[in-house]
């Protein structure tokens, strides 16, 4: 039973990883080059926060797709590439909506962008955005269930209050008007339109299970060795919720990429040309005639990690669930 | 009973109170100059600014403009859209059929395809077909509603031509013509949304019904002669309390997302009318919608509890036996 939710662990890791990563496994620069007789590494300046210490301003004078035509400025030599060698914005009309291949194993989009590399490159932003706003709804949720539990009385009466009306708020909806009051779109204000709308499960779980073991031997032992509240919540209580509070973090986490890629879908998510996985689908919409690949992959790609969180989640709860269906 | 239900619905006024002050606090307390998001980034003339500024009444403070609002709501008034001088409810009125009819066949499409599928699953466990039934249903649930909406585009509207692309519209010479029409557009939207419905209700079916064919009472009325058909009848209405708990699951669900099913299928509900309202920053309008949407969340949840007490006869009579009229 583990082993199953393991492997569905496994699936989620490597995607993400994938997509962290994806500069070095989709890219149309190389990872090693020689550039003017010294050692570059021109993808690793597009990896996210580590990438400005390898960027050189002289490997960005190189084309590099064409050898033959290198600027008489700098010269170089291509040591390795990435194993997908294009980028996810390398527009080539003249390979546009190529069907799957060889040197496209996913195909091309109406652009001409290779899918694969799309696919990649839109996997960093789901996870990311998955993981983020879920850990941003953890510790929210986590910081208001704890105080309405220890506190008790009215500061526990307006937060239950509180979660009954936000949870009255649909989360798409939630996180739409955020992005309309504040203006904007993009990275940012989704995570934070997410995680407001995700809170609310976490509270209301952390502040029950407070109320449970209040009174219980675990509480009354610690209390009576000097603990106050909150090392008590984070030192005893936190690791008997671990377990059940991984499994609604795997929900929260499946919940958070549907909705970062519906609202990328509809375009109030990343800005083009930065792919996620539902921007890409939002751009298939203009070849639903003429090719299957574009709508597939990536539709494929969000069914493969959802259903293995889902898989991992429910196994991990015992074949019960216990969070929010997918909206 | 009408005492119990008023009670009930009286208990939800703090609630709505919550709710439209979350809703008008999302909208007007986020740090943003509200010019400039409601105009679009400040394109907008001094002229226009300054008529949008008096619309918005933004020359007073938030407190006067929240009670203004709310007084205004109280006599039914939420304002004029900014786009065509219409009043936000006239607007809504015009879009909402359109969604609760589009809801009401996805909540009819779920029940009536999953309740028979659990019962079949639970009739034989661990058969191969209940295994498979499984799967698929955890893929069906994996997939995001905007994906299927693809999916299904490509296949049964632009590849095999069955079923209109999108649009609505109920057109031919007869009423029955009329209703065809209609449903054949409303079918593949209807499927989109029962999507991930279909997968929670079965499971959950499959669970309830097992549970119930292995009680006594079901061995004892088969043994006296019973027929397999009129048992199911018996275990479908004690599973039917379970299953009203399921529709305060799904039906929040619904309302996030008709947004998206209806943007991809261009119906004109309330989902795409908030999406566009959000576009076009016409701001009576989000504010009103994103009202109602918590709105009839609230709603739903009333209407679960009013249907508990008309399924169950145990429920109706322990609320009736506190008043000391049954026991």
């Amino acid at each position: 039973m583990f082993t199953e939710s393991r492997r569905a662990a496994w699936i989620v890791l490597a995607i993400a990883l994938a997509g962290l990563f994806a500069p070095l496994l989709a890219n149309d620069r190389p990872i090693l080059a020689r550039v003017d007789g010294r050692l570059t590494a021109p993808a690793l300046a597009d990896l996210p926060l580590v990438g400005t210490l390898f960027d050189d301003p002289a490997s960005r004078l190189v084309t590099w797709d064409a050898p033959t035509a290198w600027p008489s400025g700098a010269s170089g030599r291509v040591l390795l590439m990435p194993p997908v060698p294009y980028s996810y914005r390398g527009i080539r009309l003249e390979d546009s909506l190529r069907p799957p291949s060889a040197t496209h194993p996913m195909g091309t989009d109406a652009l001409g962008r290779d899918l694969l590399a799309r696919v990649l490159h839109g996997a960093r932003l789901s996870i990311m955005v998955g993981f983020g706003a879920t850990a941003l709804a953890l510790f929210i949720g986590f910081c208001i269930g704890a105080l309405a539990g220890l506190r008790g009385g009215l500061v526990d009466l307006v937060i239950v209050r509180l979660l009954d009306v936000v949870a009255c708020f649909p989360p798409f909806i939630l996180a739409l008007a955020f992005m309309a009051a504040l203006g904007r779109t993009g990275v940012g204000p989704m995570v934070a339109g997410i995680a407001l709308s995700r809170w609310t499960s976490m509270a209301r779980y952390v502040r029950g299970e407070i109320l449970r073991h209040r009174g219980g031997e675990i509480w009354v032992s610690a209390r009576a060795t000097g603990a106050g509240g909150i090392h008590l919540v984070l030192r005893h209580l936190l690791p008997l919720l671990a377990a059940p509070l991984a499994v609604m973090v795997s929900f929260g986490v499946a919940n958070a990429i549907v909705l970062e890629s519906a609202l990328s879908f509809l375009g109030f998510g990343v800005n083009p040309p930065a792919p996620s996985w539902g921007s890409i689908l939002a751009e298939a919409r203009t070849s639903l005639d003429a090719a299957w690949w574009p709508v597939f992959f990536p539709s494929a790609a969000l069914v493969t990690v959802l259903a293995s969180l889902c898989s991992a989640a429910e196994r991990a709860a015992g074949g019960e669930s216990r969070g929010a269906p997918l909206s | 009973m009408i005492a119990f239900l008023a009670r009930r619905a009286l208990s939800t006024v703090p609630t709505l109170v919550g709710i439209t002050i979350l809703t008008f606090a999302i909208l007007n307390l986020l740090p943003t100059d509200p010019i400039q998001v409601w105009s679009g980034g400040g394109s907008y003339s001094a002229e226009a600014a300054e008529h949008l500024r008096s619309e918005l009444r933004l020359e007073q403070g938030v407190a006067a403009r929240y009670a203004s609002w709310g007084f205004a709501l109280l006599r039914g008034d939420l304002g004029r859209s900014l786009r065509d001088g219409r009043t936000v409810a006239s607007v809504i009125a015009g879009a909402l059929p359109w969604s609760l009819l589009l809801n009401l066949c996805s909540v009819l499409l779920i029940y009536g395809v999953s309740v028979p599928f659990g019962l079949f699953g639970a009739s034989s466990p661990g058969s191969v077909a209940d295994r498979l039934g499984h799967l698929i249903l955890l893929l069906l649930y994996a997939v995001p509603s905007f994906a299927a909406a693809l999916i299904l585009q490509q296949w049964f509207a632009v590849r095999l031509g069955w079923l209109p692309l999108h649009g609505v519209s109920a057109q031919g010479a007869s009423s029955v013509e009329r209703a065809w029409d209609l449903a054949r557009h409303l079918a593949l939207p209807t499927a989109c949304l029962a999507l991930s419905g279909w997968a929670i209700v079965a499971r959950y079916s499959r669970a309830a019904f097992r549970s119930l064919l292995n009680r006594e009472f079901l061995a004892v009325a088969r043994a006296k002669g019973l027929s397999r058909l009129r048992a199911y009848g018996h275990v479908t209405a004690n599973a039917a309390v379970p299953f009203v708990t399921l529709l305060a699951t799904i039906l929040p669900g619904l309302v996030g997302g008709s947004v998206i099913v209806e943007q991809v299928f261009s119906l004109p509900g309330v989902g795409r009318l908030y999406l566009t309202s959000v576009e076009a920053r016409d701001y009576p309008v989000v504010l009103g919608l994103t009202l109602l949407s918590a709105v009839l969340v609230l709603a739903g949840q009333l209407l679960v509890d009013v249907l508990y007490l008309i399924v169950d006869p145990r429920i109706r009579e322990g609320l009736l036996g506190d008043r000391g009229d049954v026991h």
